[in-house]
């Protein structure tokens, strides 16, 4: 005890905890409760079983400190265990033996301690697993083997289990530095659910079951250039079967990768780089058919689109029939990977679908051109650079030759990252003429086009082109409903039929609500107009309600929505 | 989105009404007016009611004409059908 006060003394500059156990020692009462440990097979076993005394005794943290001192230096304990009062193993006797023998340290202790610690622990843990189970004691041995286990990981899984693999051994790197003060402060059941809940969910299942451990997501910031580099490296790889057509235009898929942003449009990047070759290639055909797109690209007015729409497509079959042979199987099929990986609409899935089901090559080639007009049109609102050149070819609208000199100066230019490439070459498809044009002075003084600013977020803007394209996808889930209903095959002209009555019924049914709302003095459509439509419609009559057919055709979720319903709590929802 | 009917076609049919795409056309249209959120909903019954119509009236066209393919011709006369009948 004389040692004892004089060590507490001694080494009294600061409160720490072992100054104030020796104190607590000196002081308190010396009666303690006997515990007789029948089977004492050696240090170890004491040892053992005082944190858990102790821990009645006083848990705190620091004799959770204590427990790691023991462990750490429990052989050196040993002896003195077995040299001391074996009988009388009290907390008292116990702390005052580890007060004797632990080394004096502060909280945070260097790493260069703990690195020679965990070695002899290994064995000694692994008897107190045994007879605890307390997962703080696993901590020590669990490093080694963890990092092992990690180690076996790492080379055999992805790149995803790597970077895991790596955190997780930042982890545990961390961990013995952090464990240190904090792990023996957890070794007491105390509070090692408070101080290894970051540590224990990976270790413990990792050792025991490598496979079965629970991985955190990673989740990685998308790196742009790397990103870019995928891209370029996918395009190119895709593009080399379409390189036969054309040399120049092989660097275009490239750009056409690039600047597709959208993320569901990778899986369709092969296929666009074939279209754009396919597209080329047909866009060798008329002239006059060019003009008309252009006229119609440039026209904001809806009818006019519409009448151009089913005009524009027979002509451009028409032109088409000639030289499609050679493409025509590979056409549809990118057309619709174009139309498909038009990511600029919201309601891609459908024109995913759409992709899928048209086969057919004047509605396949009406989206292309709204597809591609449209990406012309939202890459136009990236870079001035296409606005200029959308200016330059609107303003040269009625000559067809315009189109192909911005072709041309594309092709002069083939390094180029530029939509507008493709912009102009999806726009007009059908221009040709290889004439080097004095646009392609403007082409290319700009090539910058900074390959990041593709990637940003795309602004739509609500030009004639969007506004097509989203409609047409829009109508086209009425249309495979249509052709659902309708159970018999179809042709392609009788879908765009089918389109040409939605159009109309759109256009009734909206002129129909004005109405009805401004006979009920309102400006605001409501269900009661609705009802009202129908009714004259004749689908809603006595017999049948509207509820029934609420019923009857919508989904669940929608029925719940429309058809107020009473709930507990004398509450109906939707409110009436 | 739970769709309630499951279709037995290598096509599986969205059940789910295209809102934003309603919303928009009826914006377009008529931008002085406003429709109401459960509104699009009953927009969305009242289009399908109507391309059910068309189609079993084009089918029945396509019959009338023993024709296994719907023509452009089918479509056609069943909408001025619908719109005697005054289907808008």
């Amino acid at each position: 005890m004389a040692e004892a006060m004089a060590d507490s003394y001694n080494g009294d500059s600061e409160p720490t905890t072992r100054t104030l156990l020796r104190r607590v020692l000196d002081t308190a009462d010396t009666r303690t409760p006997r515990r007789r440990r029948s089977a004492r097979v050696g240090a170890q076993k004491a040892l053992l079983e005082t944190p858990s005394s102790r821990r009645l005794s006083s848990p705190t943290k620091m004799n959770v400190r204590r427990h790691s001192h023991r462990v750490r230096s429990i052989g050196r304990l040993a002896h003195v265990h077995t040299s001391g009062n074996v009988e009388e193993q009290t907390p008292r006797t116990l702390l005052k033996n580890i007060l004797l023998t632990a080394p004096e340290s502060s909280i945070m202790r260097p790493e260069s301690v703990v690195k020679p610690v965990p070695t002899p622990q290994v064995v000694q843990s692994s008897r107190r697993d045994s007879s605890r189970g307390s997962l703080e004691l696993q901590l020590p041995e669990l490093e080694p083997p963890t990092t092992l286990a990690l180690g076996l990981l790492a080379p055999g899984r992805r790149k995803q289990r790597l970077r895991l693999s790596v955190f997780q051994q930042g982890m545990d790197q961390g961990l013995p530095l952090s464990q240190e003060p904090r792990g023996n402060a957890s070794a007491s059941s105390l509070t090692s659910s408070l101080n290894l809940t970051f540590a224990t969910p990976l270790q413990p299942q990792s050792v025991q079951r490598p496979g079965l451990a629970r991985r955190p997501p990673t989740r990685r910031a998308v790196d742009v250039g790397a990103f870019l580099q995928d891209l370029r490296d996918t395009s190119l790889a895709l593009a080399s079967p379409g390189d036969s057509l054309r040399t120049p235009v092989a660097t275009l898929p490239a750009d056409t990768v690039l600047e597709d942003t959208q993320p569901f449009s990778q899986p369709l990047v092969g296929r666009s780089p074939s279209g754009y070759h396919s597209l080329t290639c047909l866009s060798h055909t008329e002239v006059e058919d060019a003009e008309r797109a252009v006229s119609l690209r440039t026209q904001s007015s809806g009818p006019r689109l519409q009448n151009h729409n089913p005009g524009k497509p027979a002509e451009l079959l028409a032109g088409k029939a000639k030289k499609v042979d050679a493409h025509a199987v590979s056409f549809p099929n990118n057309s619709s990977a174009i139309s498909g990986e038009d990511g600029v609409e919201p309601l891609q899935d459908g024109v995913d679908e759409e992709a899928e089901e048209r086969m057919e090559e004047s509605l396949s080639v009406s989206e292309v051109m709204d597809t591609t007009g449209t990406q012309g049109s939202v890459r136009t609102e990236k870079s001035k650079r296409h606005r200029e050149m959308s200016e330059a070819v609107e303003a040269k609208e009625p000559e067809g030759s315009s189109g192909d000199e911005d072709i041309s100066g594309r092709r002069a230019s083939p390094e180029l990252a530029s939509s507008t490439t493709e912009f102009l070459q999806a726009r007009q498809p059908q221009f040709l003429e290889p004439a080097l044009p004095p646009s392609t002075a403007v082409l290319s003084s700009e090539p910058l086009e900074p390959l990041p600013t593709r990637l940003p977020p795309r602004a739509r803007t609500p030009g004639p082109r969007p506004r097509q394209d989203p409609h047409k996808t829009g109508l086209s889930h009425y249309v495979k409903l249509f052709s659902f209903y309708a159970k018999m095959p179809m042709e392609k002209k009788a879908l765009e039929m089918v389109e040409k009555c939605l159009d109309k019924y759109f256009q009734h049914l909206c002129d129909d609500l004005e109405v009805f709302a401004a006979h009920a003095g309102r400006k605001t459509v409501k269900p009661e107009d609705l009802e009202l439509l129908m009714r004259r419609q004749g689908l809603v009559n006595d017999q049948v309600s509207l509820h029934v057919l609420v019923e009857r055709y919508l989904p669940l979720e929608y029925r719940q929505l429309l058809i107020p319903c009473a709930f507990s709590g004398n509450s109906v929802f939707p409110a009436q | 989105m739970a769709f309630s009917t499951t279709v037995s076609q290598r096509k599986h049919i969205k059940r789910k009404a295209p809102r934003g795409f309603l919303k928009r056309v009826f914006k377009r249209q008529k931008p002085h007016l406003r429709l109401e959120t459960s509104g699009d909903l009953l927009v969305h019954l009242n289009c399908l009611l109507f391309v059910h119509r068309l189609a079993e009236e084009t089918r029945m066209n396509a019959f009338e004409n023993k024709c296994g393919v719907i023509k452009k011709e089918h479509v056609q006369a069943a909408a001025k059908k619908l719109k005697e009948y005054g289907k808008i």
